[in-house]
């Protein structure tokens, strides 16, 4: 484009209606310098979740929320943050899905709950049916180029399938044929999300470890990089939260629980859980919460109660 | 045909997910019924655990208010253990919490509330906004949006706040309790007041002045979506040794008459929400017929009360106003305003020392209830342990006051009765603008509606704690 023509056009949008000008100049000037980025079309759907991994979404250093809305993907769809309301809002939705069929990212937040037809969460209603969070991840699922699941419920079930499960609620990779990137942690660290959806963008599918997770954030223990572990090698533990030694006679589940947080650290990253006193829980595992229940009683002595917490299996629940 | 019944739905720009399906006739919306569409059962998931698990479990009940959680359950088992909090952890916990006061107060008017009034730029997720009833000049308007991207660093700074002290948000670790099991150091002092005055800076210069500028503006909103002025607070900042004062009062304002709050007037009610007794428990029944909501319908003295910022900053003199759509969103903001400046004043009466925490090890208590003002209203949670194992486990949240159903004799919940008679001049245009705007200046939060599952027994009535 000429020069000419370009200042001409930003002239005309500066004075529209529509405020649409930076995003003209935006888009312009990244094909000027070539990029071979576009952003990621995402579809968020929120189920049967806290909305923590929303709030911690929010809290993304590095980018922060505005440039990652701005330079890293379009947010087409979300409960939280999507201005449209009402029916404009499920058009929307319908509309992305159809149009960017096999392109879009779908993001779900929440354990899907299976018992009763799904109904213990509905993500949206009309005068004469309502649309469940199994429907919706059951209808978008197939149509998506990734399917990443945010946070510990998506991803396993999380809180949302804490025993007893009344629900009958599971992690989104029980309820579609195909394969889930799990960002589980509760919530997760907004740089375990926003690096996975940079990944996605500028690279492609990260490389995933067993439970599905980019092995970027998850691949080793916080034991094995605790600021602490020199206390765990000489046997010297913490009596009581608040003490400075090792929190594994606290509860800690350092040893079991695969995520980078006492080098990545949380929220502009300037602390976290043991570096604050207190144990890891183990938030990110799969077992969360029962497998880390109750959270101050030492590893070996923590009632092994998973057993208990997976059965009965939630009906429609599909083989792994 | 005059009736008309109108789906709206989804409720965006809030926690968790909400329909609210009304019946128009001609322009005026003759009944309201607002649908929390979650259900969770925490209180299922707390039963037969550890009683210490309480305060990290039940902070995920909430994403956005999730310390507000953590915080009642910490006064909870300082009551079973009888613990003494010293100064130190006092001001410490509540500099955390009022950090995560403001985390939420901040998101909700810039995230939440302003693309009710501000015409965002046209791109995602600001697409298909479809306000007609956009009224700022343009170069307000503007400068709005701006702000909007602006409060994502001041929002961010207040969880950064709470981290420098907690480990991490949502769900922090070290406010538990006996206290708080991380030092007040200078280094630390100093971070949080570099954030806060950043902070404080922020809400002063922008959140305040762009409140009054939405205000005098939409000024018509001071008619519109009022509440009976029925309003309700356990009091806001716990102290002393036994978390036995509040720095904020409670009290029951009804008749204009201010009253001291009592927990034992508090009663449940479930003939319009998805529940049945079974056996002398309450369980969730997505079949009920006739019900349209997970959320229970929750009373004082059998009356429905409305609370939140609005009804502390009254119950408290700070405001002097009436209890509208636009009185709940100015009161809000001078909520934020005030608490910015208790935390700068708390963090200057922190005194350098050992981290301020004594847990004993087994509780004294078989039974506790606390009732405390947190972000939205008054939090209770409620348990009975036995052999330090949780028996059963309560939580009664501002969502359920705000947005109860219909009560077994047709009572009308605060958000349904600011909404019912509400005149919608052209319905096709502006339905969806006015009613989100009066739903929204609530602080819906519907994650933490999904849980309430209460009590033996008696279904129709009185609580038994």
């Amino acid at each position: 484009m000429k020069k000419e023509d370009f200042v001409k056009r930003c002239q005309e949008l500066a004075v529209g209606p529509q405020f649409n000008l930076s995003e003209y100049v935006i888009s312009e000037a990244k094909k000027h310098r070539g990029s071979k980025f576009r952003k990621l079309p995402v579809i968020w759907l929120e189920t049967s979740d806290s909305g923590d991994n929303n709030i911690a979404f929010m809290n993304t250093t590095y980018p922060y929320l505005g440039q990652v809305f701005t330079d890293l993907i379009d947010l087409l769809y979300s409960n939280t943050f999507m201005a449209a309301q009402g029916k404009d809002a499920l058009n929307i939705l319908e509309y992305a899905a159809a149009r960017l069929r096999g392109k879009f990212t779908l993001v779900v937040e929440g354990a899907v709950p299976l018992k009763d037809n799904g109904l213990y969460t509905i993500i949206a209603r009309t005068e004469d049916r309502n649309l469940t969070a199994l429907e919706a991840v059951m209808w978008l699922g197939p149509l998506a180029e990734y399917v990443v699941a945010v946070g510990t419920c998506a991803s396993f079930g999380g809180v949302s399938a804490a025993r007893p499960n009344i629900t009958g609620s599971v992690g989104v990779r029980n309820v579609l044929n195909r394969e889930v990137i799990n960002v589980s942690g509760c919530p997760i660290n907004p740089d375990w999300f926003v690096g996975t959806l940079a990944h996605l963008l500028m690279y492609g599918k990260p490389e995933l470890d067993s439970f599905g997770r980019p092995a970027l954030f998850y691949g080793f223990t916080v034991h094995r990089h605790c600021q602490r572990r020199s206390y765990f090698d000489q046997g010297q533990f913490a009596e009581k939260l608040g003490d400075i030694e090792c929190m594994f006679s606290q509860g800690c589940v350092g040893p079991k629980t695969g995520a980078d947080c006492p080098y990545r650290q949380w929220i502009n990253h300037v602390n976290w859980p043991v570096k604050a006193n207190t144990p890891c829980i183990g938030c990110t595992n799969e077992d969360f919460p029962d497998g880390s229940s109750p959270f101050f009683t030492p590893l070996p002595e923590k009632n092994m109660e998973e057993e208990q917490s997976n059965s009965p299996a939630p009906e429609g629940e599909k083989d792994e | 045909m005059s009736k008309k019944r109108i789906m709206f739905s989804p409720v965006t720009r809030l926690s968790g997910l909400l329909s609210v399906e009304v019946v128009m006739d001609r322009n005026i919306v003759s009944v309201a019924n607002a649908s929390g569409t979650m259900y969770r059962g925490i209180e299922h998931v707390m039963k037969g655990r550890h009683i210490t698990d309480a305060v990290y479990m039940t902070q995920r009940v909430c994403g956005i208010c999730s310390l507000a959680h953590g915080a009642v359950a910490s006064y909870l088992l300082d009551e079973l253990y009888d613990h003494e909090l010293s100064d130190n952890a006092q001001y410490l916990r509540n500099i955390m919490l009022a950090a995560d006061i403001l985390q939420n107060h901040i998101r909700h008017f810039y995230f939440f509330s302003l693309p009710d009034y501000v015409k965002m730029p046209v791109q995602p997720p600001f697409e298909g906004q479809n306000l007609k009833d956009a009224r700022l000049a343009p170069q307000d308007n503007t400068r709005l949006v701006e702000h909007y991207f602006r409060s994502v660093v001041a929002s961010q700074e207040c969880h950064q706040l709470l981290t420098v002290f907690g480990g991490k948000a949502p769900n922090q670790h070290s406010f538990v309790h006996g206290g708080v099991a991380v030092a007040p150091t200078a280094d630390k002092v100093n971070q949080a007041l570099s954030l806060i005055e950043s902070v404080h800076g922020f809400v002063k210069e922008y959140l305040v002045p762009d409140t009054e500028l939405i205000s005098r503006v939409y000024n018509d909103y001071f008619k519109i979506g009022r509440t009976p002025a029925s309003l309700l607070s356990f009091g806001m900042f716990r102290f002393g040794s036994k978390n036995q004062l509040s720095l904020w009062r409670g009290g029951v304002l009804t008749r204009n008459q201010i009253s001291a709050p009592d927990i034992r007037l508090i009663s449940e009610d479930v003939t319009n929400a998805w529940y049945l007794p079974v056996d002398g428990e309450v369980l969730p029944a997505p079949h009920k017929t006739g019900a349209y909501t997970y959320i229970k319908s929750v009373h004082y003295a059998g009356q429905p009360f409305e609370m939140g910022p609005l009804a502390r900053m009254i119950i408290n003199g700070f405001y002097h106003g009436g209890t509208s759509t636009m009185d709940r969103i100015k009161a809000r903001s001078l909520e934020t305003l005030l608490i910015t400046e208790l935390v700068m004043e708390w963090l200057r009466k922190l005194v350098p020392g050992p981290p301020p925490i004594q847990q004993k090890q087994k509780p004294l208590k078989e039974q506790a209830v606390v009732a405390t003002d947190i972000m939205r209203g008054s939090l209770l949670h409620s348990v009975r342990v036995k052999d330090e194992q949780v028996e059963e486990y309560k939580i009664i949240t501002p969502t359920n006051w705000n947005f109860s159903p219909k009560d077994k004799n047709g009572q009308l919940g605060p958000v349904e009765y600011a909404l019912t008679g509400t005149v919608i001049p052209n319905p096709d245009l502006f339905l969806n603008t006015i009613l989100g705007r009066i739903i929204r200046s609530f602080d819906p939060c519907i994650n933490c509606g999904a849980h309430v599952l209460n009590a033996k027994g008696d279904v129709t009535g009185k609580i038994v704690f």
